[in-house]
């Protein structure tokens, strides 16, 4: 298993995955920087003093904007790097003939499919290590940011649950499409969790649009929602994690949005409830125990 | 103990294809060669055998182990026919890849992987990247990994069908050496003349149903023909042979000088020296007298006429 894991690791660092990554990672930090900086300047015009408490809670605010931001375009880019880079792992594998190889080695295929799994998870963890400390510190530097560090273990932890969890998708798929039809398969269906993600924001910020506005269609939005997290639940997730970073809900309860409605679009809307957590991981769960009992009997 | 074994071994494909109820056995240290048309279900059979593919009825072990299973794979080495190795991965780290798969220590495959490299024909280009290989180097490769392991049996699906001759006169050598070595060999090829060179035994395949199999010595046990080139032919002589020896004699060629050709399945030596004596003693003049056997091509070609075939056609 641990042959087949730095295999993975080798193959992501060989075929320029990981330098391409990093490349288009670092246009993305260069970006944000400046967009932090920005919108972290307009603050200190305002002509507060530092040490008035309105500085604090407007930087504050204006961390979370930045945060915000920064981390709803990184779940895009964790997301399709999870997502792609295992799109093609066995059917793909298979139409190129390179399983036809390796297979009739004396190893369980179990092994194999494990292996796999732990290369890519682990690549994408790290991958969205190193952007979560990145966006972290370009928001500090340009405002506030929390500084608990369970907090930010916890988040962290949430921010990059989507990689088991796309890749435990990927590898499924690809044990039913082809590479390509898998990886149109996976945008679609993360596509539809995120449509789910912003649908609960707009019913959140709305008040015309929430569950139990009978006649306005509300119930129906919220069904609609509901659905699509369940079938895909990466966005729920990254509500989660946004929520337990800034800790939004009491924020909200005690000042009330500040943001400006900033927060609606790319932010939390309401956060799923913690029992979505243990769904997502049965999920996983669930998801990764098909795809090694399907390759465990497929025809290579 | 057989090497191979396999009981109305069956794969249905919803096309139509596979393979049904192969019945095979190969003996341990045996070469056997597995031949059939394009689509005839060979290489479905073989994968069957590797653990790539499941049956859908039917039974098949390897030295006693059911095949597929770990322990059956343990004693195989696989070249398949339609593969491609790592391209980001250099020759030498794609053998050591197979080396550490089939559990090879450090030691043994730093001694063994330059040696089986070397042993194959890469041993100058191991550290170039597999995607600069040709499509006959990946093959000398593939053998490389199929044999790192030290397996007792090997399964090559057209072993060298992509090489040049040079290649392919050295791939029978090495085949001809693992022969010696016991290792038993199962060989799919459409290369008549390695397959008659190496196997002992051989079975034909078309549409999935074993025709034909038996050793190579029995499918090729038609009398040898005997061409015989001579002087002072007439067609009396004929005529004479035919009541005087019973043997069926024909003219493949005559000359208006009285030269001529003649060919005759002949059961022995004897019956061909009792024949060259007629021959001389009739005035004849006898310059050529050569034996040639019936090719395994031949035989191929000869089971499979006015068969429908599911691939190409013959």
């Amino acid at each position: 298993m641990s042959i087949i894991w730095s295999m993975t690791w080798k193959e992501l660092l060989r075929k320029r995955v990981a330098l391409l990554t990093a490349l288009m990672t670092i246009v993305f930090l260069i970006a944000f920087w400046f967009i932090a900086s920005t919108l972290g300047n307009e603050v200190r015009d305002y002509g507060l003093s530092e040490s008035d408490p309105m500085f604090a809670i407007e930087m504050f605010a204006r961390g979370m904007m930045i945060l915000s931001l920064g981390f709803f375009f990184g779940a895009f880019v964790v997301a399709f790097l999870a997502i792609f880079s295992a799109s093609s792992v066995i059917s793909g594998e298979a139409e190129l003939g390179v399983m036809q190889a390796l297979m009739p080695r004396p190893m369980p295929r179990w092994k194999w499919y494990v292996g796999r799994w732990l290369g890519y998870v682990s690549f994408g963890m790290l991958y969205a290590l190193m952007l979560f400390a990145a966006i972290l510190i370009i928001g500090d530097i340009h405002a506030g940011v929390p500084r608990d560090p369970m907090t930010l273990v916890v988040a962290y932890l949430l921010f990059a649950s989507v990689v088991p969890l796309l890749v435990t998708l990927s590898m499924l798929g690809s044990t039913f499409f082809s590479g390509i039809g898998n990886g149109v398969f996976m945008t679609m269906l993360y596509g539809g969790g995120w449509l789910g993600g912003m649908i609960e924001k707009l019913s959140s910020q709305f008040v015309s649009l929430q569950e139990g506005r009978a006649g306005i269609g509300g119930d129906s939005l919220s069904n609609i929602s509901g659905l699509l997290s369940l079938a895909m639940p990466a966005d729920g997730l990254q509500r989660m994690m946004l929520d337990r970073l800034f800790n939004i809900s009491g924020i909200t309860e005690l000042v009330g949005d500040n943001t400006g409605g900033m927060l609606m679009l790319f932010g939390v809307g309401a956060a799923p409830a913690p029992a979505f957590l243990w769904y997502a991981l049965l999920y996983t769960l669930v998801a990764f125990g098909i795809g090694a009992w399907r390759f465990q009997r497929k025809d290579l | 103990m057989n090497a191979i074994h396999t009981e109305a071994l069956t794969k249905r494909y919803s096309n139509g294809r596979g393979c049904s109820d192969v019945h095979i056995s190969v003996r341990e240290g045996e070469a056997f060669g597995f031949l059939g048309p394009n689509g005839a279900g060979k290489s479905t059979f073989v994968k069957m055998l590797v653990g790539l593919i499941f049956p859908t009825e039917g039974r098949a072990s390897l030295f006693g182990e059911p095949a597929g299973t770990v322990a059956a794979r343990r004693m195989l080495g696989y070249l398949p026919e339609l593969y491609r190795y790592q391209e980001w991965l250099t020759g030498e780290e794609v053998v050591r890849l197979h080396a550490k798969l089939v559990g090879l220590g450090r030691d043994e495959t730093n001694r063994r992987v330059p040696e089986l490299l070397e042993r194959v024909g890469i041993g100058l280009r191991s550290r170039d990247r597999v995607k600069n290989y040709s499509k006959g180097m990946q093959q000398r490769l593939g053998l490389a990994c199929a044999l790192v392991g030290d397996p007792r049996i090997l399964f090559l699906d057209e072993p060298s069908s992509a090489m040049d001759p040079i290649g392919r006169s050295e791939v029978r050598q090495l085949l001809h050496e693992l022969k010696a070595q016991g290792k038993t060999i199962f060989l799919n090829s459409h290369l008549m003349e390695d397959v008659e060179s190496l196997c002992d035994r051989v079975a034909l395949l078309n549409n999935g149903t074993v025709l034909q199999q038996g050793l190579v010595s029995d499918v090729l046990q038609q009398r040898p023909v005997w061409k015989l080139r001579i002087g002072g032919f007439a067609p009396a002589l004929l005529d004479w042979l035919r009541v005087e020896t019973g043997l069926e004699l024909r003219v493949v060629a005559a000359e208006s000088d009285g030269s001529a050709v003649l060919e005759a399945q002949l059961e022995s030596e004897e019956q061909a020296g009792w024949l060259h004596s007629l021959l001389i003693g009739q005035g004849a003049t006898l310059y050529e007298s050569t034996k040639s056997r019936t090719k395994l091509e031949e035989w191929f070609v000869t089971e499979l006429a006015g068969k429908s075939h599911r691939g190409e056609k013959l």
